[in-house]
């Protein structure tokens, strides 16, 4: 039965619907401005802030390293505030961070920096932690034509597409090997085979096409090229293969927690490392030295960035200082990544002032035409977007980091590597 | 001779595998619940044994038996004042929750732990000797034998004592235990608590042979879910052998096809074992 409706509610009940039909074509036109403004304009700035999205590793397997980007990119920011901000067009801006957390998952690291762009309207992005992560990221930014500065990745997949909006203070991932393999052609006795070992992760792949072309020019012979899988490197059968290889040294491509792994299961069946081997990333850490102890000795490794009161700053004066205040504030100390994502926001500060605006495409232009010192290095970028920066070659020695050669020797090497069992 | 060093090397992970995989295939067994925080479990396990070395000094396999204690508390409090309520649930229940309690430990873990990279690092960690040219190293070999003691006492438990009775008789027929007079709930939070503490020591003796994080939980709940369901859920010593089978398959397969397919391996042998015995395998789950 139809219910009727009593009469004294007619008037009301039509005057709600006439309501809620005007206040729906009101949202509709709301919204569609709303949408449309997004897509035509550039990000507004609030007044007298300039924000710097990014979303980096805090959590999940990569926040060991990703800490470094969280504490530089924040100290870096407080510090050019502290300094005065930044002068664009006769206006003071400061600088403000918008952080996400991307839980070492590269797929939320995408989502999170569309909505860093689309949402959270940020003017400029930093990046993230690691080459996996700058390489699908930077898509984003080139997508959305936000210049992206990223101290984190060094693969050339992410320099080599072409895109215009991807900056990175990270030297070419296959050119890391190269004052390594230098260094090793003035040391006796001579190396002439070595093992290549790398991860299979976009960077590590990076590093040993690289490091193959290197070693050819150098006229060393690789007697075993191997890979495994980033971060889950389990080595027995690999070190039963380098064994059987019998080459005078071991170059690897990998993250930390594999180097650990290698060096651990190296000792454990008696693998020696002939004259000489080197990892690309974790040597120069202080967790590497504390977990592994006096295992850690000997090992050779790599660093673009020492803390050495040579390299000036605007901002913190020289690099010393800023791994003093770091330390400081932080509790650790820092290295290379939190060196290098200090100068992505250098990058920004520069580039803005340069600019003299905000927009987009003029701070791009800016960033491209980099030229200036920094605690991490001289910044100044080449047509893809990376910089050219020579690795350090470091040492183990007796539980301290030395720094052993960059174009000439700065220390003595221990070379060659005793064998384990005459440690 | 190479080959015979692969295939010891094998047997050696093998046995570590087994053990991590033993505490879950009993929880499973018996409580009917797959514990996704499982390897959260060997990780707080691995960095009790961290912590009781670094800071009191205590050898790490002394602190394994403290650390198996402790972790026998945890599980036996977790399963009886959470787990408990919903373990009569569906399965996706049970898998929300599980699931929900190794996201709750692993970020904890971080907060407590931080996400440094920890290796347990006794100054014989690295010892190996020779024999017939194959290098042993004596961690390794000293964590199989634990795994086998450990098995072999888990069946002595399981089948000669009337707590073994009782854990099977819930697992086998929950009704016509509790006619016996057996509490169920006691029984859950006992073998969970045995879980947890089997868990713990194979946390300790993975912290002595590779390194712990925070984050390590995932990769061994699912390396133990291939072993449990290869291995079964009944036997320990079938566990044990799942775990070698599942070993030896990934030495073999890194050295023939490359160590990038290590998971392909132990994955595609869950799939060979589905696809060739689903009645077993499937009654065992």
């Amino acid at each position: 039965m139809k219910r009727k409706i009593p009469p004294r509610l007619e008037p009301e009940l039509s005057e709600i619907n006439e309501r809620e039909a005007g206040m729906r074509v009101f949202r509709l036109i709301a919204g569609a401005i709303g949408a449309f403004s997004v897509l035509l304009s550039p990000a507004v700035a609030e007044d007298g802030v300039i924000k710097l999205g990014a979303s980096v590793q805090l959590t999940g397997a990569k926040a060991n390293t990703g800490r470094y980007y969280r504490d530089a990119y924040a100290l870096t920011i407080d510090k050019i505030n502290e300094g005065g901000g930044i002068k664009v067009g006769g206006k003071t801006y400061r600088l403000k961070l918008d952080l996400l957390d991307n839980q070492s998952d590269v797929n939320l690291s995408v989502r999170q920096y569309v909505r860093l762009i689309t949402s959270d309207k940020v003017d400029f992005l930093l990046g993230p932690y690691t080459s996996n992560f700058a390489l699908t990221d930077s898509s984003v930014a080139e997508k959305y034509r936000v210049p992206m500065v990223q101290g984190g990745g060094a693969a050339a997949e992410i320099f080599n597409r072409g895109y215009r909006y991807i900056f990175g203070t990270f030297a070419p991932a296959g050119d890391y090997f190269v004052s390594t393999i230098d260094m090793l052609g003035q040391l006796m006795p001579k190396v002439e085979t070595v093992s290549l070992i790398s991860a299979d992760d976009s960077f590590d792949l990076s590093v040993a096409k690289g490091t193959r072309k290197h070693l050819k020019q150098a006229g060393i012979a690789i007697v075993l090229d191997e890979q495994f899988r980033d971060e889950h490197g389990e080595f027995s059968s690999i070190l039963s293969k380098i064994k059987a290889a019998h080459g005078d040294a071991i170059l690897v491509a990998c993250h930390e927690p594999d180097a650990l792994n290698f060096i651990r299961k190296a000792k454990s069946l008696g693998v020696n490392p002939g004259y000489f081997q080197s990892f690309t990333v974790g040597v120069p850490t202080a967790d590497f030295r504390h977990a592994l102890g006096d295992d850690a000795n000997y090992t050779f490794g790599m660093t673009a960035w020492l803390p050495s009161s040579v390299l000036k700053d605007r901002w913190f004066g020289n690099a010393a200082r800023f791994a003093e205040s770091y330390k400081a504030k932080y509790g650790y100390e820092p290295d290379y990544h939190a060196a290098s994502a200090a100068a992505d926001v250098e990058t920004f500060a520069y580039a803005i002032e340069k600019a003299g605006s905000l927009n987009r495409e003029a701070v791009r232009d800016a960033i491209a035409q980099s030229d200036f010192d920094s605690l991490y290095a001289h910044i100044a970028f080449n047509k893809t977007g990376q910089i050219i920066l020579p690795q350090i070659v470091v040492q183990i020695q007796n539980g301290e980091l030395k720094p052993i050669y960059t174009d000439k020797f700065l220390n003595r090497p221990h070379y060659p590597i005793p064998p384990w069992n005459d440690r | 001779m190479l080959l015979l060093q692969i295939l010891l090397n094998g047997v050696l992970t093998g046995g570590l595998y087994g053990l991590m995989a033993f505490g879950m295939a009993l929880v499973w067994g018996v409580l009917k619940i797959l514990n996704l925080a499982h390897g959260s479990l060997i990780m707080l396990g691995g960095y009790m044994v961290y912590y009781l070395f670094t800071l009191f000094g205590i050898d790490p396999f002394a602190a394994l038996p403290i650390a198996a204690l402790f972790m026998f508390a945890f599980g036996w409090l977790l399963q009886r004042f959470l787990i408990n309520l919903i373990v009569r649930a569906t399965m996706l229940s049970t898998l929300l929750i599980a699931f929900g309690i190794d996201v709750i430990i692993t970020y904890l873990a971080q907060l407590f732990f931080s996400a440094d990279f920890r290796t347990i690092n006794p100054a014989y960690s690295g010892a190996n000797f020779s024999v017939l040219g194959l290098t042993v190293p004596v961690v390794d070999l000293i964590a199989f034998i634990i795994a086998v003691i450990l098995a072999a006492t888990m069946w002595f438990v399981l089948n000669h004592t009337p707590l073994g009775r009782a854990i099977r008789a819930t697992a086998q027929n929950l009704t016509a235990a509790r006619l016996h007079g057996i509490d169920p709930v006691r029984i859950y939070a006992i073998t969970f608590g045995i879980g947890a503490a089997l868990a713990g020591v194979a946390g300790g003796l993975f912290g002595l042979t590779t390194h712990l994080a925070p984050y390590i939980g995932a990769e061994l709940t699912a390396k133990s879910f291939v072993i449990a369901i290869i291995g079964g859920l009944t036997n320990p010593f079938n566990v044990i052998f799942g775990g070698i089978a599942v070993g030896i398959a990934e030495q073999l397969g890194s050295f023939y096809l490359g160590a990038t397919y290590s998971d392909v391996i132990s994955f595609g042998l869950l799939v060979l074992v589905l696809v060739s015995r689903p009645a077993r395998s499937l009654r065992a789950a």
